[in-house]
């Protein structure tokens, strides 16, 4: 019977055509023995794939760590977290005040009558290093003012004004460093309210007509009193090339600044350059970069990558959108084929990408450091964690993105060796402090001494976390270590709540004036470490007596419905932080309207003063000295209850090691340590992989 | 039958209307923004998000939006959020790899199912029936992604050979014919996993089908007339019993799509429905959108193609 023969037959004849597939591929053992090149490659697995190779546009952590193996920036952080130049082989940061003439104000108790006077007094002090004289100025110009919302979209409506402005003499003076108090200082110079009492109003007249009420806020931008203009000048590392060939210069500078700032490129970044005023070229290898403002933070984003300009200037741009054949017009950055293949000027060239699968990178030999030791760098992506560890059981990736309860298993395993460390960032408990229950600090404090965070970290995490007390970096110095946490005490819990008024009533429950202490702790769903928490606080706060709701709600609604609004009592979430010690966003009173992210409504007009204060310092010891005082506040209010900073672990093949030639020109082999931040991969560029497991002489 | 064709057209391309407007609503008035409009990010300012608002078009109108979508798709110019890459090719980059693991799952679940489905209906409530009806309800109620850890776990730690992704990583230098069987290699679990829930499904249906035909009085007739048991089966019994199964064929076209999120995101395949599932978690709605586009084209071509082949195989019917 034929059917019966085909129905049997086909299945068998399909099942071994695809097993007999077996024998033709090698086991690893075989791949590696065959092929000596695979411990000069290293391979690392992720869950997602890049997003889009281009340090400007990019916002994902796939593509940034492809980035940096492609791009180098200006500067970056050293071992100490300290900053050090990479492309700029030095800085100097100096800064530059403007501040009118003010022929009102008395000097020394006699009226001034010219500004060559006052160029004669300042030119005494020591920080200041010029002081020039920018004759009045006379000249008409347009400003934008925000007026109210007409068309309802949420943003107020601009306003163009026509100004005519009469300015006085203006002064510019050259500082040596960065001093933020300079214009109190100065007040012992030339007299207190100098720089106060200098009227704009007086020098500017609106012709737009119809606004006139508005005249002091236009005159003082147009204006303004006094101006500060912190400058950075970067000395640019010679001889350094593209992975094309080019040579980098100043050029590139610019031309990444602008590319960013063009707001038809879309750049995520704009933000952290916004406050840039100009930047020029003063020559082939030194840029200067003034800023409106004084601003700490925006010296760290020059860690940016470097684009090259002679491959996506305008120019490039149109000849590539007609090679295409699209219209050049809509034709942007974005769009250019160079984010699927970028060229840096990095330790590693771009090969090839393949989405979803992997993207491979060889070394640059040219690299100004000296080249990687490892030949390539593939990225591969496996979105799925048991098989990352699977393949790197097998060898199919030196490394992966362990998770703590892997790092168990392979811990005691002589094959591999294992790095941990602190991430940059927090889990806590917010109150909204809009809300009447929170408004006391007491009561913080009692919520928080109500959780045992220990045993969250034991049994939550793993003890893979440590305890927080503040929102600052717990590795930088800008961390107060000498800070405790609120200890575990639910009896001196209650003893402050009944100090602030909550007393047990027959139930059990707290009650003040009559009404029952309880409301709704909520988080995000998708999480189950927070979902294990709200559990854990929810119970424990029960037991003091307090009676807690609990909601766990889908991601948009949690940030479009709660957080956005302000519309939630209490909440748990994490913040990933950078190293700069700049809390403005997240702490800053002005920042607690809706969509801003100082949600709980932390108001505190120290720790305000103190936040402006940081940002604003360009000397480190004087940040810490403030970043430790605004600790202190913090962490006295209790807005959150801290909880823990999770840890990140790694796991690595015993067989990498670092491997350096010595002056003396020997080879040293060294096995890989932390640095002093935790980070293991510091020195990646001269890692490589050996046949044999090394032996070391501290491990016998 | 031409009549047949036109109207089932016109009909199918309202349906396919009602599908774009509904689809369009649900992905767009779903909560949350696209990741590029990041809620999160300290540095963002509320004029940043704008400009993302608007050069996605999500500051104008729905139905603005809507034709602006449609007009882009069917003009070409549609490009993915994520990466501004076209979304037709980065499309069908993974039509290409999702296809293979289609083809040869389908290959396997209907040429498993239907011996393994007569036999357990001809040797009804014997050893073989019991345990592969046993042996079917395992199979559904157990999902798959459970198994395919099981097998790649049990498959690396016994043979030490690589499962995952499409092809073995570091064999570009290898001969032609190694490297076209790793990657058939490569295809073997991931195409089991994804057809053993099939396997299972189908067979019952198979055995229930086969059951009701040898019941049938022309199989008795047949018997009577001194036919050998095989020809009695095959030829009358398995015949009549393919009938539903023509059907069916037409509607598995539209997995093609759908590929299979869990298998491909386990096996890092590169395929449809990985890029569906991440495209959702971005929110990426070109991608989407296109994509659940065309699974609905796919559906009405597969419903059309059914009934053509109901009219070829079954005389009886016309339409």
């Amino acid at each position: 019977m034929l059917i019966k023969k085909v129905l049997i037959l086909l299945p068998v004849i399909i099942f071994v055509l695809l097993l007999q597939s077996f024998f033709w591929v090698p086991t690893y053992d075989e791949q590696v023995r065959g092929n000596p090149l695979r411990l000069e490659e290293f391979i690392i697995a992720a869950i997602g794939d890049a997003r889009i190779l281009n340090p400007i546009l990019s916002a994902d952590s796939s593509s940034s760590t492809i980035e940096a193996q492609v791009f180098d920036g200006l500067i970056d952080r050293d071992e100490e977290l300290k900053f050090r130049g990479r492309l700029a082989a030095g800085w100097k940061i100096y800064e530059e005040v403007y501040f009118y003439f003010n022929p009102k104000a008395a000097v020394n108790g006699r009226i001034i009558s010219g500004p060559e006077t006052i160029r004669a007094l300042l030119s005494q002090k020591d920080n200041i290093t010029d002081v020039a004289i920018i004759p009045p100025q006379k000249g008409e110009t347009d400003i934008q003012i925000a007026g109210p919302d007409t068309n309802g979209d949420g943003f107020p409506d601009p306003i163009n004004l026509k100004v005519r402005f009469n300015a006085p003499h203006r002064f510019k003076v050259t500082l040596r460093e960065v001093d933020q108090d300079f214009f109190t200082k100065m007040e012992s110079v030339l007299g207190k309210g100098y720089f106060k009492t200098f009227q704009a109003s007086d020098h500017v007249r609106i012709i737009t007509e119809g606004h006139e009420d508005k005249l002091s806020a236009v005159a003082a931008q147009v204006l303004p009193a006094t101006e500060h203009n912190p400058v950075i000048i970067f000395d640019l590392r010679k001889g350094v090339k593209f992975h094309d060939g080019h040579e980098f210069d100043s050029g590139d500078v610019k031309f990444t600044y602008e590319a960013i700032i063009d707001p038809k490129n879309l750049s995520p970044r704009v933000p952290d350059y916004e406050p840039v005023k100009y930047l020029e070229v003063i020559d082939r290898y030194k840029v200067k970069v003034v800023y409106k403002r004084l601003y700490f933070p925006a010296f760290g984003t020059w860690g940016m990558g470097m684009l090259p300009e002679h491959l996506l200037n305008p120019g490039a741009i149109k000849r590539e959108a007609e090679a295409k054949g699209e219209d050049p017009a809509g034709f942007t950055l974005r769009d250019s084929g160079f984010n699927r293949h970028p060229v840096g000027t990095g330790p590693f060239v771009f090969r090839e990408w393949k989405s979803d699968q992997y993207i491979v990178l060889d070394r640059h030999e040219d690299y100004w450091e000296g080249a990687p030791n490892y030949r390539s760098y593939t990225y591969r992506i496996v979105p799925d964690l048991l098989t990352q560890e699977m393949e790197f059981y097998g060898g199919a990736i030196d490394s992966y993105g362990v998770q703590p309860h892997q790092v168990e298993r392979l811990k005691d395993d002589p094959a591999y060796q294992n790095f941990s460390g602190l991430s940059f960032g927090y889990t806590y408990i917010g109150y909204n402090m809009r809300r009447e229950l929170f408004k006391d600090k007491r009561v913080r404090k009692a919520l928080g001494m109500a959780i045992d965070t220990d045993k969250i970290i034991r049994y939550v995490m793993y003890d893979q976390a440590e305890r927080i007390t503040g929102p600052f970096v717990k590795q930088t110095d800008y961390y107060d270590r000498g800070i405790q946490p609120p200890p575990y005490d639910p009896e001196g819990a209650l003893e402050l709540l009944r100090e602030a008024g909550w007393v047990r009533n027959s139930e059990g429950w707290l009650e003040k004036d009559g009404k029952r202490f309880a409301f709704t702790l909520i988080t995000n769903g998708g999480n189950d470490l927070r979902k294990s928490i709200l559990t854990i606080a929810q119970d424990a706060w029960k037991k003091i007596g307090i009676d807690v709701k609990t909601d766990i709600v889908e991601w948009s609604v949690f940030i479009g419905r709660h957080v956005n609004t302000g519309n939630f009592d209490a909440l748990i979430l994490g913040w990933s932080m950078g190293i700069d010690p700049d809390l403005y966003q997240i702490w800053h009173s002005s920042q607690s309207n809706q969509n801003q992210l100082n949600f709980v409504g932390f108001n505190n007009k120290e720790a305000d003063d103190l936040i402006v204060k940081i940002r604003q310092e360009y000397d480190h010891d004087k940040q810490v000295e403030y970043c430790h005082r605004l600790h202190r506040i913090i962490a006295d209010e209790q807005p959150y209850t801290f909880l823990y900073v999770g840890k990140w672990t790694a796991v690595l093949d015993r067989k990498i090691v670092i491997k350096e030639a010595l002056p003396s020109g020997e080879e040293e082999i060294r096995k890989i340590t932390p640095t002093r931040t935790g980070n293991y991969s510091f020195y990646f560029n001269k890692w490589i992989k050996l046949a044999e497991n090394p032996v070391f002489e501290m491990e016998r | 039958m031409f009549s047949f064709t036109v109207r089932s057209f016109f009909q199918k391309l309202v349906t396919l209307f009602f599908i774009s407007i509904i689809s369009f609503l649900v992905v767009y008035l779903a909560p949350g923004e696209p990741s590029q409009i990041d809620p999160l990010n300290p540095k963002f300012t509320a004029e940043d998000l704008q400009r993302f608002r608007q050069e996605f078009n999500l500051d104008k109108p729905l139905q603005e939006q809507y034709y602006l979508y449609y007009k882009n798709l069917f003009t070409g110019q549609l490009k993915s959020w994520k990466d501004n890459q076209p979304v037709l090719g980065k499309i069908y980059e993974r039509f290409k790899n999702s296809l293979w693991l289609f083809i040869v799952g389908t290959l396997i679940t209907w040429c498993l199912s239907f011996p393994v489905g007569i036999h357990a209906a001809i040797r009804r409530r014997s050893f073989f029936d019991r345990s592969t009806t046993f042996l079917a309800y395992v199979l559904i109620s157990i999902p798959s992604f459970f198994f395919a850890y099981i097998l790649i776990i049990f498959v690396v730690k016994t043979f030490n050979i690589p499962v995952i992704g499409m092809q073995t990583f570091g064999m570009s230098g290898a001969a032609g014919i190694y490297q076209v069987m790793d990657r058939v290699w490569h295809l073997v679990l991931p195409s089991i996993l994804g057809a053993l829930g099939g396997i299972a499904l189908l067979s019952r249906y198979v055995r229930a089908q086969m059951l009701e035909v040898i019941h049938q009085d022309y199989i008795r007739t047949a018997r009577a007339k001194g036919l050998s048991e095989d020809q009695v089966y095959y030829r009358h019994g398995f015949r009549n019993a393919l009938l539903p199964f023509v059907t069916m064929f037409g509607l598995i076209l539209p997995g093609l799509i759908g590929g299979s999120v869990i298998i491909e995101s386990i096996f890092a395949w590169p395929g449809m429905g990985r890029m569906g599932y991440e495209a959702i978690l971005a929110r990426d709605y070109p991608i989407i959108l296109t994509i659940n586009f065309m699974a609905a084209v796919l559906v009405l071509i597969g419903t059309f193609i059914s009934d053509l082949l109901y009219m070829v195989v079954d005389p009886r019917i016309r339409l």
